[in-house]
């Protein structure tokens, strides 16, 4: 019966995609078209790869957005230090076009698994361990230019989803209102081609950080009394989260609040929906939602909610390194509210998580605190 | 107590100092009785223009007891000097005059001839020959202590004459009297026989150990320093062994010279004017001493304020004195140096290149020089590379070695036993052995032993491998007294580290190195009489270091190069493991033909790391590669490791078996 189904799915998406499936593989091929040219001329052959480091990083004023710069590495088979590389590069690229040809996916440990493999004549394995894979895969999407979901590769599925939305994902419709305690799973591909938005009567999203304040919310029926859409993205949200909430925002134009522990990592975690994250600056322009606001918690709200000090967290020497590097990022640099409030966590020498509240009642944070700030549109930008 | 002074005879002193003479203890009695006879003969041959073959031959009669014979093809010596020159200390013919050979003072047979007669109260036995022709003579000769004199013992004092040829030979079988007649021949050929020689027969009481200070250690090391002998060697395991001659040609003649002023201290020059009878004192000093001119001379007096006209028996203490500090401050020229017969580079490198497997072999030598009014010479030849000793000893060996060590541990006993074993190296083949620290070798049964000897087959000892200091006067191989010898304190005094070897300070340097170093002199300071170690006057440690630098540099141009090469291979070697995957990837990718991506793609590694090639040559030195190392070098391929192994074996080993 599912399998049925998933057949029918199928050939309906290869239909539908083949045109940027066509794209996608054409890049693919042109890769090999150059080695090709530059072995059968003799010449030692290279990829070329936009650079994904601090330096090749810009931050775009008037977009309020976190760009790649021009900057591109040459990786070259005739390194010492790159043929390794080199040879992975290529290899992700054949398994890509595998998968496309056959119109399946799978995740990136999915493809570790089938490059995998030691290299003729050696005691070499081509990936030692997925850690070796993740960052090759993603040197081939900003090589080719293509997003993961057009190498058909996904991310690991995290984060959950409710509130009065109805989506069609891959066909099926989903009633987010009706999820149970659990909740609608994101999947890691979200994108229009898998995911349709069919109704939605939600004002806004609040997206917290963590599973276990996210099943506070939902069962306090928070979505419901306040009429919005509930995420969570476990931590550093995935991208299919942050493609999601891009979407609702942009789409649906429903307004962002992030509600976040007190600590550098929350800070960060609210940056990276906001202006995207360093590493995949090539796919600001999909995720990053530059209208996003913080709710909470402020390094205040330890003497606003009248806090009791045994839960606070003393800062680490980390915490508070991370917290300055994250002040003087030019995104944060010219805000002033925040240049305080990262300042007063420094003074306050600790750190809170959102559950600290919940030793002033459980329902305390969907009850009081953040009906509260959104009374008083209490928010930083 | 004025009544028991009496003079004390040589004989006598000797005979109670043995440790002079290097008869300390058993062990080293065995190797000092075939050394002097060695040296001897290698003398005598060299002198008469003969190519030097001889024959040692060592029988256990029984335990620490042993027989000691060595023959020569020497000259022969006359009927009536074979007494003196066995049985008489201090007499020679090499003491009293200026002049390069092995033996100096007269002492060293004769004093093994009566350490023996004094352990086992044998006489020492001679035959020699002098034509093919002559007959032979064979004497059973004994030294008295105390007048220091020979005694014949058989034939009433007359010794016992046999007639040349197969007479002869018949007597001395039915006497069981040892001679070898003839050369060893190949079956197909006639043997050669035997035209004139000396043979020296000593039982004394001695102990045979194999490893370091051992005999055959001294004959192999002898064979590298004089590439014209042919040494045949029976141990006492009744085993032959031969060492082949790299050269049918003999070292050049040294000549004698007269002493050179600057080397004459203030008695000798008393007792050289007293021995002149008659004659003014410019004869005397322009007669007596080399490089001394009439002009020299004058110039002597002038500063000494004597007239050259005065006559010699006119000279007292006084004048002599003033004579003396005269010639220290005259410049005299150094004396003719073509006393001197060095080995020769290309001699050097074919030696040792007979005797040590290796992979570099270079060789120096230095022009001659002078100390204390003497000429020496320095010579230096270095082999890097190849297989250490332990890596040679067969399972037999090893048996032999464990059953007559006396270390405590099996640690002790690889040091102490083996050549170029450092403490580290040892410590590597115990920990891959897998044995405790403190297990004793004896008590090792069969299947440890198998261990053992695995262990030192494969473990890699370059690193911790000690080097190996070959340490050479007129020839002669210096066995002991490592530490106190000037060559052992240079070769450590060099810093090593520039020329690619690891060294710690004031260490000798770490490496697969054999080093030889030959210091060649018509007066070879030793140490002491026992001929061990060299003195360290300041001008032989300077010519030694120069050497030293020497093969040093191109040593070290040697292992950068080898670098070089072993860096580029493995450049090549990581890309030609990538390239089958990308060509299988371009294939998968875009359909191209697997196999022409791949074979263009060869094409493209071999010639990027061809291109790295000459790239570092033209960054680096400008020099070309064959001209670079210059002269007396010799690199020996190494293919496989096992393919050399093989490859030795059939070549034929040095030490391969006679019969």
């Amino acid at each position: 019966m599912a399998k049925k189904k998933t057949t029918t799915a199928k050939t309906a998406r290869m239909a539908k995609l083949n045109a940027r499936d066509k794209k996608t593989l054409n890049s693919l091929v042109g890769m090999a078209d150059d080695v090709e040219r530059f072995a059968s001329r003799g010449r030692a052959p290279h990829i070329e790869i936009p650079s994904r480091s601090l330096s090749n990083v810009k931050y775009n004023k008037s977009r309020k957005i976190i760009e790649m710069g021009s900057s591109k590495n040459k990786r070259e088979l005739f390194n010492l230090s790159q043929a390794r590389t080199y040879m992975q590069t290529l290899l992700v690229g054949s398994g890509c076009k595998q998968l496309i040809e056959q119109g399946k996916t799978t995740s990136i440990r999915g493809l570790y698994y089938l490059l995998k493999h030691t290299i003729e004549g050696t005691r070499e394995e081509t990936f030692v361990d997925q850690g070796d894979c993740d960052p090759v895969i993603e040197d081939v999407e900003v090589a080719l230019n293509a997003l993961r979901e057009e190498l058909h590769v996904y991310a690991s599925n995290r984060g959950a989803m409710v509130g009065n939305i109805v989506v069609n994902d891959n066909g099926d419709e989903i009633d987010c209102s009706r999820m149970g305690s659990g909740g609608y799973a994101i999947p890691s591909i979200v994108e229009e081609e898998v995911m349709q938005f069919v109704s939605c009567k939600a004002d806004f999203v609040l997206h917290v950080e963590k599973d276990t304040v996210w099943r506070r919310f939902n069962e306090d029926k928070f979505w419901q009394t306040h009429n919005c859409i509930l995420t969570h993205g476990n931590g550093q949200p995935p991208r299919g989260v942050r493609r999601l909430l891009n979407r609702l925002n942009n789409e649906l134009n429903l307004p962002v609040l992030c509600l976040l522990d007190n600590d550098p990592w929350g800070y960060y975690i609210y940056s990276v929906i906001k202006q995207g994250s360093i590493n995949l600056a090539y796919e600001s322009k999909r995720m990053a939602i530059p209208g996003a606001r913080f709710i909470g918690l402020r390094s205040i709200d330890y003497e606003r909610c009248d806090l009791n000090p045994s839960v606070t967290i003393k800062l680490t020497d980390n915490d508070i390194k991370r917290a300055n590097q994250i002040a003087n990022y030019p995104w944060f640099e010219p805000k002033k509210r925040w240049q305080k409030e990262i300042k007063k966590l420094l003074s306050n020498g600790f750190k809170l998580e959102v559950e600290a509240l919940i030793s002033k009642d459980i329902s305390y944070v969907t009850e009081e605190y953040v009906p509260a700030r959104l009374a008083d549109q209490d928010f930083l930008d | 107590m004025a009544a028991n002074q009496r003079s004390i005879s040589v004989s006598e002193f000797f005979a109670k100092n043995r440790h002079l003479l290097g008869f300390d203890n058993p062990r080293k009695a065995l190797l000092t009785t075939v050394k002097e006879a060695v040296d001897n003969s290698l003398d005598a041959c060299e002198e008469a223009g003969i190519i030097p073959e001889i024959w040692v031959e060592i029988i256990q009669v029984k335990e620490n007891r042993f027989e000691v014979s060595i023959q020569d093809n020497g000259p022969g010596i006359l009927k009536k000097q074979i007494p003196l020159i066995f049985g008489k200390l201090l007499y020679g013919s090499k003491f009293h005059r200026l002049r390069m050979s092995r033996g100096q003072q007269g002492i060293g047979i004769s004093a093994a001839g009566m350490y023996g007669m004094l352990t086992t109260g044998k006489p020492v036995k001679i035959v020699s020959k002098i034509s093919i022709r002559k007959p032979a003579h064979y004497y059973e000769v004994q030294i008295d202590t105390k007048t220091n004199n020979p005694e014949i013992l058989n034939g009433r004092g007359n010794g016992l004459d046999i007639p040349a040829g197969e007479k002869g030979r018949n007597i001395m079988e039915s006497k069981k009297i040892q001679w070898n007649s003839f050369y060893p021949a190949t079956e197909d050929e006639e043997p050669q026989e035997v035209r004139s020689g000396t043979r020296v027969t000593i039982e004394l009481e001695a102990k045979h150990q194999r490893g370091r200070g051992s005999v055959d250690e001294y004959l192999e090391q002898t064979a590298i320093a004089n590439p014209h002998v042919t040494l045949h060697y029976r141990d006492p395991d009744q085993e032959w062994r031969t060492y082949g001659r790299a050269t049918e040609e003999l070292p050049p003649e040294p000549k004698e010279i007269k002493p050179h002023p600057y080397g004459v201290e203030m008695g000798r020059l008393v007792t050289m004017l007293k021995e002149m009878k008659e004659g003014t004192i410019s004869q005397f000093l322009t007669q007596s001493f080399t490089r001394v001119s009439p002009a020299v001379a004058r110039r002597i007096c002038e500063g000494a304020g004597i007239s050259t006209r005065a006559g010699v028996k006119k000279i007292g203490r006084d004048e002599a004195d003033k004579i003396y500090h005269a010639i220290q401050e005259t410049k005299i020229k150094a004396p003719s140096t073509d006393c001197i017969s060095p080995i020769g580079e290309d001699l050097l490198i074919k030696g040792l290149h007979q005797v040590v497997p290796a992979e570099f072999y270079v060789a120096a030598t230095r022009p001659p020089s002078v100390y204390r009014g003497n000429p020496f010479q320095v010579e230096v030849a270095l082999a890097y590379g190849g297989q250490s000793v332990v890596q040679k000893v067969s399972a037999e060996v090893l048996d032999q070695l464990l059953d007559q060590t006396d270390s405590r541990t099996i640690r002790q006993f690889l040091v102490n036993t083996f050549d170029g074993i450092g403490n580290d190296a040892a410590d590597k083949i115990i920990k891959e052995a897998d044995f405790g620290s403190r297990q004793s070798p004896t008590k090792l049964n069969a299947e440890q032993r198998e261990t053992l000897h695995h262990a030192m087959r494969n473990v890699k000892l370059s690193d911790g491998q000690g080097i190996q200091v070959y340490r050479y006067a007129n020839r002669v191989p210096l066995q002991f007294k490592m530490r106190d010898c000037a060559i052992t304190q240079t070769v450590m005094g060099t810093n090593w580290r520039s020329y690619g070897l690891s060294q710690s300070r004031g260490n000798l340097p770490s490496g697969p190195v054999t080093l030889m170093v030959h210091l060649a002199s018509v007066w070879v300071p030793f140490t002491s009489e026992s001929k061990e170690a060299i003195a360290a006057y300041p001008e032989i440690e300077k010519e030694i270091r120069l050497a030293l630098q020497a093969v040093g540099r191109k040593l070290g141009l040697f292992l950068k190069r080898r670098q070089k090469v072993k860096q580029e291979g493995e450049r090549r070697s990581v890309f030609m493991r990538y390239l089958a995957e990308v060509a299988g990837a371009v294939s998968d990718l875009n359909g191209s033909d697997r196999e022409e991506i791949h074979s263009n793609l060869l094409r493209v590694a071999n010639r990027v790391t061809k291109v790295a090639d000459t790239k570092f040559d033209e960054s680096g030195n400008k020099i070309q590669e064959e001209e670079s190392f210059g002269d007396n070098v010799l690199i020996v391929e190494q293919g496989d490791p096992e393919e050399a192994l093989k490859q030795r074996l059939l070549e034929g080993n040095p030490q391969q078996k006679l019969f």
